[in-house]
């Protein structure tokens, strides 16, 4: 597939071309103020982001990635590199010393030390403050204190400053993975200026970070937004002066207007990769993404209690197809239970169990004495996930001769509440983009209970929970790779749910565009992006 | 009964359809299934410790007969209250009015110009060619769904031609407007042509018009003047109906074409299960919507002192 093949060699090919149009550029675009490094601009749809502190932010991760620079960072070929921090290390994988780089600046001068990321992990973590991403700091010891009913604490035991580039954090269990929890998509790991802390309302509005872009004025609602090169950033240079945040309300308009060449990125709608070839050309990227789906199936539900009949589902869905007819072959047929980014992830565990064989399908369904009834699937409506869910419907109507609909909810609170309430009617959608490329993301999220998605796949078992833990503390990151391995073949013994696909993160980009990286979360690497000679 | 008379009954009459029409909404959104809070960080779960603070915060954790109170007690403060992440709706309702309310007024002028314009033709040309394509095409104009003809017109004037932007408000008023206005106003366009010229043919064939031809008034005068005022009377209460319809129901457009009006807001707000939210938009499209017809009914004795409030 072109896409891929073009993202691919992009990143590899990105010093080169830069060096290339580096200088062509700066003469075209005379809003850059700077004689020498990068220049020109480019316009991104995002979604409107409402909440903008790295802490809150639900939807503002390509915003969080410019304003903020992370402690480590992880590339698309998912080596970890060191960004803010100078390194991340233990013992004993439960606690963990941070040192920072010297030097580094918040754009408002003031410096970045070891006392704004623990003043800002412990605003992020207290309970009253009620920040949406506090859970990616759970781990942390002293994290209960800050959320108790009563007179919570304000700072968290496990926190330590050192000195003024140094901090130690304890876990409160040894977790190999940590150095990867400090990477660019666990924004609850972002540091914060002091100011930010006399009015987090009005920080909030303009959040000021140690990243590579400033942001241009206050943030108002359905506004673009405006961010700007730090001249002071200590990281990676980046390779454009400027970057504007478009709020779209519809994916499908956003899609439009890169068509049109008002706007340089976005992401390419599920309703829109079937066509998106013939509009684009190869100006479409596929980002393999540290996301997976599965066809949750639901277990409390006896008909759905032989392995077989799992089994079947399974060899009875015809992933290739939909995969080319509904998604224009951008996905990925699965293979393993945790995406094939994350280092050491089995790929092709799963066998034929993943793979598309009717007939064997059938029998084994004949072999576990049939189906009763219909298998309603059920899926979040208004999302554009009907014509896959339609697709598994009628590969399961006329591959095992039962009854089967694909049924959507009104909407994602509705659907959320119910699969949270394991009250799915029949199998149903379950999906986990992970914040890093560890298969222990996954893995927990899934398949420890309370891990992150609950009821995704409704099986929580004490072997499963015992290997993790295990892995969990293997301090060597190769052993700690083979170990998660390791709890795959458990999870393929009980076949809990069928992987359905490795998800990709699809973007189309406009001719002004000669190179969209990205790095290991799936998203682009905008401020790395390198922008066509002419543009 | 004078007109001021008439105003104030029409008023009061109005203050308890709010009140009733609040409650049923704030109920309506309070029930819709799945739990809001839930729902903020999308498929990533918070924290249960998060999602109490919130609730309590916005007193989800309250009955919902106590929500109300508190935001008729905000109301009374003038308080609209704020969406779940702390931002007060009278402010997002300040920021999306102006694009509404230009998107809104923009269609009206597109429908009553070419609109009346073109019915006008047709009635006075009655069986003739003109006025057979003028059927024929405001049968199809009225007939292709509103969500077609916008992608399309997207598709041809912003991204082929290139003439008009394919979404935003980033031009300002009128190049980002006429486009979706346009899109907005052909259905109302191609109703109100079929309703004038019905209404001009009726009035062509009156007593009144064949006595005016009588006295020898120039055809200037007697179309001018006579048969357009009193063919104009239906077509108003249709354009000031649709007026308010523009400004409340334009959520599809404003969704395709991108324009961060009322309308979407209002669907991004059910979407979000948020009361507040919700509530204050349909309040006040409601009283947009009713104050129109008020204006009409006034505007009725303005130009059939025929007509009286009774």
């Amino acid at each position: 597939m072109k896409a891929r093949v073009r993202a691919t060699v992009g990143v590899a090919a990105l010093g080169l071309v830069l060096a290339a149009c580096g200088s062509t550029d700066a003469e075209d675009e005379p809003t850059t103020t700077e004689t020498e490094g990068p220049s020109g601009s480019i316009s991104i749809a995002v979604t409107d982001p409402g909440q903008l502190t790295p802490g809150r932010q639900t939807v503002a991760y390509d915003f969080s990635m410019a304003v903020f620079a992370p402690l480590t960072f992880i590339d698309d070929a998912s080596e970890m590199t060191y960004v803010a921090a100078e390194s991340v290390e233990s013992e004993d994988a439960t606690t963990w010393t941070i040192t920072l780089r010297e030097g580094w600046t918040f754009h408002d001068g003031t410096p970045v030390t070891a006392q704004s990321y623990v003043d800002a992990w412990n605003t992020v973590a207290y309970g009253p403050n009620a920040f949406e991403n506090s859970g990616q700091l759970a781990n942390v010891v002293g994290y209960e204190d800050l959320n108790t009913e009563s007179d919570p604490a304000t700072e968290m035991s496990g926190l330590e400053v050192v000195d003024e580039s140094t901090f130690t954090v304890t876990l409160a269990g040894p977790d190999s993975q940590f150095p990867l929890q400090v990477s660019q998509a666990q924004t609850a790991m972002y540091p914060m200026p002091e100011v930010a802390f006399e009015d987090l309302e009005a920080y909030d509005r303009q959040p000021i970070g140690n990243g590579a872009f400033v942001m241009v004025g206050e943030y108002v609602e359905n506004d673009p937004i405006e961010l700007e090169a730090y001249p002071e950033y200590q990281g990676p240079a980046p390779t454009i002066s400027a970057m504007t945040l478009v709020p779209y309300s519809d994916t499908g308009t956003a899609y439009t207007d890169v068509l049109a060449g008002n706007l340089d990125v976005a992401s390419l709608p599920p309703d829109r990769t079937a066509q998106a070839e013939s509009d684009f050309g190869d100006r479409i990227y596929a980002f393999e993404a540290p996301g997976i789906a599965f066809l949750g199936i639901p277990l409390a539900d006896e008909r759905y209690q032989d392995i077989r009949v799992r089994q079947a589902i399974s060899m009875a869905i015809d992933r290739e197809t939909i995969n080319e007819v509904i998604y224009g072959g951008l996905y990925e047929p699965a293979t393993a239970f945790t995406p094939a980014i994350a280092p050491g992830t089995p790929v092709g565990i799963c066998g034929e169990l993943c793979e598309y064989h009717p007939e064997d399908a059938k029998d084994l369904l004949d072999e576990a004495g049939g189906f009763e009834g219909t298998i309603d699937i059920y899926y979040p409506g208004g999302i554009g996930l009907d014509e896959m869910y339609a697709a598994i419907a009628n590969n399961l109507r006329q591959n095992l001769e039962v009854e089967a609909v694909a049924t959507p909810s009104t909407d994602w609170a509705e659907f959320y509440e119910t699969r949270l309430n394991g009250d799915a009617p029949g199998p149903f959608f379950s999906r986990w983009g992970a914040l890093y490329p560890s298969q222990q993301n996954t893995l927990r999220v899934f398949f420890v209970e309370n891990g992150g998605c609950t009821n995704c796949i409704p099986w929580y078992d004490d072997e499963v929970a015992e290997l993790i833990a295990e892995a969990d503390a293997t301090v060597d990151s190769d052993d700690a790779a083979s170990a998660y391995a390791v709890v795959q073949e458990r999870i393929l013994e009980e076949f809990p749910a069928p992987p359905l696909f490795f998800e990709t993160y699809s973007y189309v980009t406009s001719e002004r565009v000669e190179v969209l990286p990205t790095s290991a979360v799936g998203n682009p690497l905008f401020s790395q992006t390198v922008l066509a000679e002419d543009a | 009964m004078t007109a001021a008379q008439a105003v104030t009954r029409r008023l009061a009459e109005l203050v308890l359809v709010f009140l009733g029409v609040m409650f049923i909404i704030y109920v309506m959104v309070f029930t819709l299934p799945g739990d809001p809070i839930m729902a903020l960080g999308g498929d990533r779960p918070l924290p249960e410790n998060v999602v109490a603070e919130l609730r309590s915060r916005y007193h989800l954790d309250e009955p919902v007969w106590k929500q109300y109170l508190y935001y008729l007690q905000g109301l009374a403060q003038g308080d609209l209250g704020t969406n779940f992440s702390g931002q007060p709706v009278a402010d997002r309702l300040a920021a999306r009015w102006p694009v509404t309310i230009a998107l809104a007024l923009t269609a009206w002028g597109i429908e009553l110009v070419i609109g009346v314009g073109l019915g006008l033709y047709a009635g006075l040309r009655r069986g003739r060619v003109g006025d057979r394509v003028v059927l024929a095409g405001t049968i199809l104009a009225a007939s292709v769904p509103v969500f077609v003809v916008a992608v399309s017109a997207q598709l041809v004037f912003g991204v082929q031609l290139g003439w008009f932007p394919v979404a935003g408000t980033t031009q300002g008023w009128p190049t980002a407007y006429l486009l979706p206005a346009a899109c907005i106003a052909v259905f109302g366009l191609a109703s109100i042509a079929r309703l004038m010229r019905g209404s001009v043919i009726d009035t062509m064939s009156s007593d009144f018009v064949r006595t005016l031809w009588a006295k020898g008034l120039t055809r200037r005068q007697v179309v001018g003047v006579h048969v357009t005022r009193n063919s104009a009377i239906p077509v108003l209460t249709y354009l000031a109906i649709d007026l308010g319809y523009l400004l409340g129901g334009t959520v599809i457009i404003e969704g395709i074409f991108n324009l961060p009006g009322v309308g979407q807001l209002l669907f991004q707000a059910i979407r979000a299960h948020e009361g507040p939210t919700v509530v204050g938009v349909s309040t006040a499209l409601i009283i947009v919507f009713l104050v129109a017809n008020l204006v009409v009914d006034l505007l009725h004795t303005a130009l059939d002192p025929r007509i009286r409030h009774e």
